[in-house]
């Protein structure tokens, strides 16, 4: 962790610290520590521990058992293909596909330069306009495999 | 010159098909006046913008940006009241979908919106569990309990401290109304929430919204806020606290003892049950956890009685269900119909057959724990009644069509696969029972698979019915059953399956 990673660190647990009577909430707090560095570093949770009052293998359970919270950092832009029903019905393994071999990246890594992250996901409710791909907070929907360049061309 | 008053929805789901593009390319047009608005849920034909006329508003299909000379000219509208799609549908809960702005609270106003609130506000507690029992409204996040039961305890429970919590982790693949909702009507949600938390005499109130959802979020909070501005959240002798948690992506915090726990911020493992969250929920409080689309139910029993709302539908299914096409269909959308249209109906009339291309093969009914269902089995109706007798369910009403190119034993995989990743771990059978239902099919998949290999999958299916906490495991057999049962050549032929000995 760098220095203004370890400050914005401290400031944002500060922001979580439970006031008596008031329960430590650990998944908001990690919540939180991911929406200011981008994902909950393994070596934060001795101090998100303390801050809290409880310990760490509390912390570290929460952080291991939900697929949103982040333990390293993604690349400037992440990828979500849904592999929903509704995706996978409308091809959406050819679309997850096309962007590996696109980026030369397999879902769950990060692309060498760093630029994107490829990860899946079970649902993005996009059904409707289904296959998805979600790009950061955007997404796309309709998707075709044969559209994968123009689609990410954007975000390079 | 006139400015052309056009209507463009901003529901995520219209974003994802292109209205963000129309919207940025007309931005600065002076012809022209754009508003915002929630969708008609008529997803096919998105982006849709609709254009206010003499006779009631038109609509023009699947829109490019240089399609608005020919809308501002008058050219080749569709009365919106003359698309088939909509005019089959009994919108209630729906009703303003693509009609109001859903962040204005006057617009909400206007459309009849806080009448089922004004009406509970004139009823005792007790007045207001009995309308609720007559209109026989079961819970629409998939458990189909009876509302009233569930309100009824709470509220008889003493305590200091109750809580009102929506469940808006909307996980179930192929399901999208509860989205729609928050994004589209979110004070129909605030306003059914506010109406249970009177009753049972609750103080605080969450909406656990699902972190895939940032819209919806975004929505529900704004909303929120002109609530409280508005005064809604003064009770009588207290103020009502209402806020949004969202969730980190695990799909079990869709059963209401898990989501419970990580609003507590814990691992969002199932607890066993009873004591019931009616009676000791949130913190140990008395609590009603319901879906988003169950709470958005209420105001028009209130406002319309519980016998209007018991007039529609079948025996044991009254009211309205709100069914989202998706998958291979030619018209995926939201269908808000009375229970009792059978699924070969809502396939045809609405779904307009398959999507260019493709052969029926199979359709799924209720998330990814739902039955398949094959051809043969179609006319089935939407009522919870006829689902439970074939071993099926409606869930959250999402309906998935498979087309002919579709790999059943690929699926089936998929099936215990997402299980298995998404077990909260608590129970053995669905813990260990879904990775040994899955290695079995991997077995199968790579040519490697006995006779005995889909006996022990049935004996396997046969333990975790029984024996898991919630339906996570006890319902994720039936996909893959149902696949065995109607696809069985797929699992049992050539290179896929070695005989025995």
């Amino acid at each position: 962790m760098t220095t203004l990673h370890g400050q914005r660190l401290t400031e944002t647990l500060e922001s979580c610290r439970p006031l008596p009577p008031e329960e430590p909430n650990i998944l908001q707090t990690l919540l939180a520590v991911q929406s200011v560095l981008g994902h909950v570093p393994p070596n934060a949770i001795p101090q998100i521990a303390q801050v809290l009052d409880i310990a760490e293998a509390q912390v570290a359970g929460v952080l291991s058992y939900y697929p949103d919270l982040l333990t390293q950092s993604a690349g400037r832009h992440l990828i979500r293909v849904c592999m929903g029903e509704s995706c996978l019905a409308n091809r959406s393994s050819l679309v997850l596909r096309a962007i590996q071999d696109h980026l030369r990246v397999s879902a769950g890594d990060n692309e060498p330069e760093n630029r994107f992250t490829l990860e899946q996901m079970s649902c993005a409710g996009n059904c409707a306009v289904s296959p998805t791909v979600m790009i950061d907070e955007d997404l796309h929907g309709r998707v075709i495999h044969a559209g994968i360049p123009s689609l990410l061309e954007p975000y390079r | 010159m006139k400015t052309a008053r056009l209507h463009l929805s901003n529901d995520t789901s219209s974003l994802a098909a292109g209205a963000g593009r129309l919207a940025d390319a007309w931005s600065d047009r002076p012809e022209i006046q754009l508003i915002r608005t929630s969708s008609r849920g008529a997803f096919f034909l998105e982006p849709m913008v609709e254009r206010d006329m003499p006779g009631g508003r038109e609509a023009w299909f699947n829109v490019m940006p240089e399609d608005l000379p020919r809308i501002v000219g008058g050219i080749g509208g569709t009365p919106v009241t003359e698309i088939p799609f909509l005019q089959q549908q009994t919108r209630c809960t729906f009703a303003n979908f693509g009609i109001t702005e859903p962040l204005a609270f006057d617009d909400y106003q206007r459309r009849g919106g806080l009448k089922g609130l004004a009406q509970a506000q004139s009823l005792s507690p007790e007045s207001i569990v009995e309308e609720l029992r007559i209109s026989r409204l079961r819970g629409r996040g998939g458990a189909a309990f009876p509302v009233w039961k569930k309100w009824q305890v709470a509220q008889q429970t003493g305590s200091e401290q109750k809580y009102v919590v929506a469940n808006a982790d909307e996980g179930d693949a192929g399901t999208y109304c509860d989205r729609m909702i928050m994004e589209g009507d979110p004070f129909r949600l605030i306003e059914g929430m506010l109406i249970c938390a009177r009753t049972i005499g609750a103080t605080r109130g969450y909406i656990y919204c699902r972190y895939e959802y940032p819209a919806a979020a975004r929505a529900v909070k704004f909303a929120i806020q002109k609530a409280l501005e508005a005064g809604l959240l003064d009770f009588d002798d207290y103020p009502f606290d209402l806020g949004v948690v969202v969730g980190a992506g695990s799909y079990v915090c869709g059963e209401e003892t898990a989501l419970l726990e990580s609003l507590e911020g814990r691992r969002g493992v199932v607890l066993a049950k009873p004591p019931y969250p009616a009676e000791s929920g949130l913190y140990g409080k008395p609590t009603v956890v319901s879906n988003v689309l169950t709470f958005a139910t209420i105001p028009n029993i209130l406002a319309n009685s519980g016998a209007w709302h018991a007039s529609l539908g079948t025996e044991g299914s009254r009211g309205t269900i709100a069914l989202q096409l998706g998958g291979r269909v030619k018209q995926p959308g939201l269908v808000e119909v009375p229970f009792g249209l059978t699924l070969h109906d809502v396939l045809d009339r609405f779904g307009g057959g398959l999507a260019t291309g493709s052969r029926f093969k199979a359709v799924q009914v209720g998330g990814p724990l739902g039955s398949l269902f094959p051809e043969s089995q179609l006319d089935i109706p939407i009522c919870y009644d006829a689902f439970a007798d074939a071993g099926a369910i409606l869930g959250h009403g999402g309906i998935v069509v498979y087309d002919h190119e579709t790999d059943m034993v690929e699926l089936a995989r998929h099936f215990m696969a997402f299980t298995a990743d998404e077990s909260c771990g608590k129970c053995t059978p669905c813990r260990i029972g879904s990775v040994r239902g899955r290695e079995i099919l991997e077995r199968i998949q790579s040519g490697q698979g006995t006779a005995e290999d889909l006996t022990l999958l049935s004996d396997l299916g046969a333990t975790m019915k029984i024996t898991s906490l919630c339906a996570l495991g006890g319902r994720a057999p039936y996909p893959v059953e149902t696949a065995i049962e109607h696809f069985g050549e797929e699992f049992r032929q050539g290179a896929h399956f070695m005989r025995p000995g």
